[in-house]
């Protein structure tokens, strides 16, 4: 039989049994709309990483003397310590995992406080002492070498001294009130003091002006580049923010530029609800000399991190002895976000499996019962002398098309669906692949599953079919 | 060379161990354009027989030539085909497909030769008017009367133009005018010069036909 006249079959018999084919397909619907959602839950879990991860270079390694490395005194650090919003109100005290803020202390683990004593100052010299007689014990909380804040000179030092590296930078983030455009009353904000080559290596673009350079560090100028969101929040958009005039601590700071917008991010500061400082600058007029910086040296190669790590500590245990610090790299970061991603998105798929293998059975059995129910049709059919190949074609493109139905069903369910998902804060990216691959997978389950039945079909005895009731 | 030549059929089935004999030695042959009914009591074995006769079922041994083509030596893949082309089936309760109108049903044989709806409607028109159905060829099977159903069956197996009209029982289930009427659409069919073996167990049926053998216990008597 030619196929435009099976095709015309099976449509008739569709047609007329249109009740039928939807309840038939909704294991397919649902099959097909969960693969949907699935594919834009994933990829959308995927975008999202990656924009976390944006203004991480995969080289990246932090460096910070103590525990845990934080870059850049990073925002995962600090928001353990307060949680307030975008530059809203006062922070509130906190037990974060590792004390030692600059200004304010109280985490309860082990984390450096800061002595007098010991190693160098933040300006790069020796200071004096050495005794270890804690200055401000009781902020940090540290119990072991509080004696230590890495500076500029490390930095240098690291990169003299380390194979394998490009760059190298410190950073400090503390949190005090700002004042300026249109704000009334004085808000709190990230500080973040950095040198000029931080945009660079955090991979940050500027929407206006230009970023701090080694002038306005050596010169200690009071000049800042604002986040987008604090731009915004504090003079209603980066074009007003720029050249205008903000007050750090009360003292004036012109405006330089004004970032880009990056999102959330999941390491390091959080760009967009921070002010960028001169390093210099926040030590001589925000921080004082007691601050905790984090180094972030970009390793050559990403595949040679490890063995950068190992010299950098081995350079810095020598350097400073018995001092322990913390490094970690922004690779291993993305790495575990993947991986953890990665699960996320495999068990998604194992239960869009799961759904079609359901979804699979349900066709089967109703259409083990559609050929029971035709089994005196077949008979009609096979006495006229319709072949096996027809018959098995016939079934099968019925199979076929009632998955189709259920698949493309299932496609515009998720389309409904996904607002409701994005209820929940879930990220959902649907896309033309993902529906194509949907329908794909629905045809496929339908046929597969239609085969058995529409094979015992074909090889019904004539005889015996024709004379079922 | 007869349009069917039987020599030494035998047919029987499987009851538990033992076997049970349908059709004992059975030797039967029609000629072309011959019009033979086929006359016998429930259970001697007659529906077997058309069965074989109409390429449905396969004799345990014996042998058999339809319109020259050996059918004990076919394949089931191969007998399909000849049901297609060489037989027309015409069943007692019609067998007639229910989601399909009249003329579906009619030009079955014909797309299943591989040949397209648009010719395989042209190519039975006259046959539908032959029957007087062209004014019911949108009609299902439930909407018509039992003497139309069976004169879609007898379009439906005449179209393909075989060698051999097939009929078990064609007037079993209709009332007697009805039954009147297709017994002399098959007279009329077989002046036509088509071969007729016609299934019965009604006496003045079988004698409609030119020649009318007996089957008694599996087997055949003139």
């Amino acid at each position: 039989m030619r196929l435009a006249e099976i095709i015309r079959l099976v449509w008739l018999n569709l047609s007329q049994n249109k009740f039928k084919v939807v309840l038939t397909s909704v294991g397919i619907i649902v099959g097909s709309a969960t693969i949907m959602l699935v594919i834009a839950i994933g990829t959308g879990s995927r975008e999202e990483v990656a924009e976390q991860f944006k203004n991480l270079n995969a080289g990246a390694i932090d460096v910070t003397y103590g525990g845990e490395a934080q870059s850049g005194g990073g925002s995962d650090w600090f928001s353990g310590l307060f949680s307030f919003g975008n530059g809203g109100e006062m922070p509130s005290f906190g037990g974060g995992d590792g004390g030692g803020m600059p200004s304010f202390g109280g985490g309860s683990g082990s984390g450096s406080g800061r002595s007098s004593g010991g190693g160098r100052s933040s300006d790069g010299s020796r200071s004096s002492g050495g005794s270890g007689m804690p200055s401000f014990g009781g902020f940090g909380g540290g119990s072991n070498g509080d004696d230590l804040i890495l500076t500029q000179a490390d930095c240098e030092m690291l990169l003299e001294e380390v194979d394998g590296i490009t760059d190298a930078t410190i950073a400090y983030t503390t949190t005090t009130s700002v004042e300026g455009g249109d704000h009334s009353s004085a808000t709190y904000y990230t500080i973040a003091g950095v040198l000029d080559n931080y945009a660079q290596i955090s991979n940050l673009s500027m929407a206006i002006g230009s970023f701090l350079t080694q002038e306005n560090d050596e010169s200690k100028e009071k000049v800042c580049v604002l986040g987008a969101n604090v731009a915004t929040e504090i003079f209603g958009s980066a074009y007003a923010a720029y050249d205008g005039i903000v007050y750090i601590d009360d003292r004036p700071y012109v405006v330089s530029g004004v970032l880009e917008e990056m999102g959330t991010v999941a390491s390091g500061i959080s760009p967009d609800t921070a002010i960028f400082i001169p390093y210099q600058t926040g030590i001589k007029y925000v921080t004082g000399e007691f601050i905790r910086p984090t180094i972030t040296v970009i390793a050559e190669d990403v595949n040679n991190v490890s063995a950068v790590m190992e010299e950098i500590n081995a350079v810095l245990e020598e350097t400073y002895e018995g001092s322990a610090f913390g490094l970690s790299d922004a690779g291993s970061k993305m790495e575990a976000a993947t991986t953890s991603n990665q699960t996320l998105t495999l068990l998604l798929y194992s239960m869009a499996a799961i759904v079609f293998i359901v979804g699979g059975i349900g066709i089967m059995n109703v259409l083990f019962v559609s050929v029971k129910e035709r089994t005196n049709e077949i008979g009609i059919l096979k006495a006229l002398g319709c072949s096996r190949k027809d018959i098995l074609m016939e079934f099968l493109l019925e199979a076929s098309c009632i998955s189709f139905v259920g698949a493309c069903i299932g496609v515009l369910l998720s389309l409904g669906i996904t607002p409701a998902v994005e209820l929940f804060h879930v990220r959902v990216s649907l896309s033309a692949q993902g529906a194509m691959l949907s329908l794909v997978f629905g045809v496929i389950t339908g046929t597969i599953f239609g085969f058995y039945p529409a094979y015992k079909a074909s090889r019904l005895v004539p005889v015996v079919a024709l004379n079922q009731e | 060379m007869a349009m069917i030549e039987m020599r030494g059929i035998n047919k029987g089935y499987m009851l538990g161990e033992e076997r049970l004999p349908i059709l004992k030695n059975v030797d039967f042959s029609v000629e072309k354009g011959e019009y033979v009914a086929i006359l016998g009591p429930s259970g001697s074995g007659k529906t077997t027989f058309m069965n074989i006769i109409g390429c449905m079922d396969v004799m345990d041994s014996g042998e058999y030539y339809l319109d020259g083509v050996a059918i004990h030596e076919t394949k089931e893949r191969d007998l399909t085909e000849i049901r297609n082309k060489k037989i027309g089936f015409i069943f007692q309760n019609y067998q007639l497909i229910p989601t399909y109108n009249v003329m579906q049903n009619i030009i079955m044989p014909l797309l299943m030769r591989g040949m397209s709806h648009q010719d395989a409607e042209a190519r039975c028109m006259e046959t539908i008017r032959l029957l007087g159905l062209d004014q019911r060829l949108e009609h299902k099977p439930n909407e018509l009367s039992g003497g139309q159903k069976q004169r879609v069956s007898i379009a439906r197996a005449l179209v393909g133009q075989p060698a051999i009209l097939l009929a078990d029982e064609p007037t079993g289930a209709l009332d007697q005018t009805s039954g009147k009427e297709v017994l002399k659409l098959f007279s009329e069919i077989n002046e036509m010069g088509n071969t007729i073996v016609m299934i019965t167990h009604d006496l003045s049926v079988a004698k409609t036909a030119k020649r009318i053998v007996r089957i008694v216990d599996g087997q055949l008597m003139e």
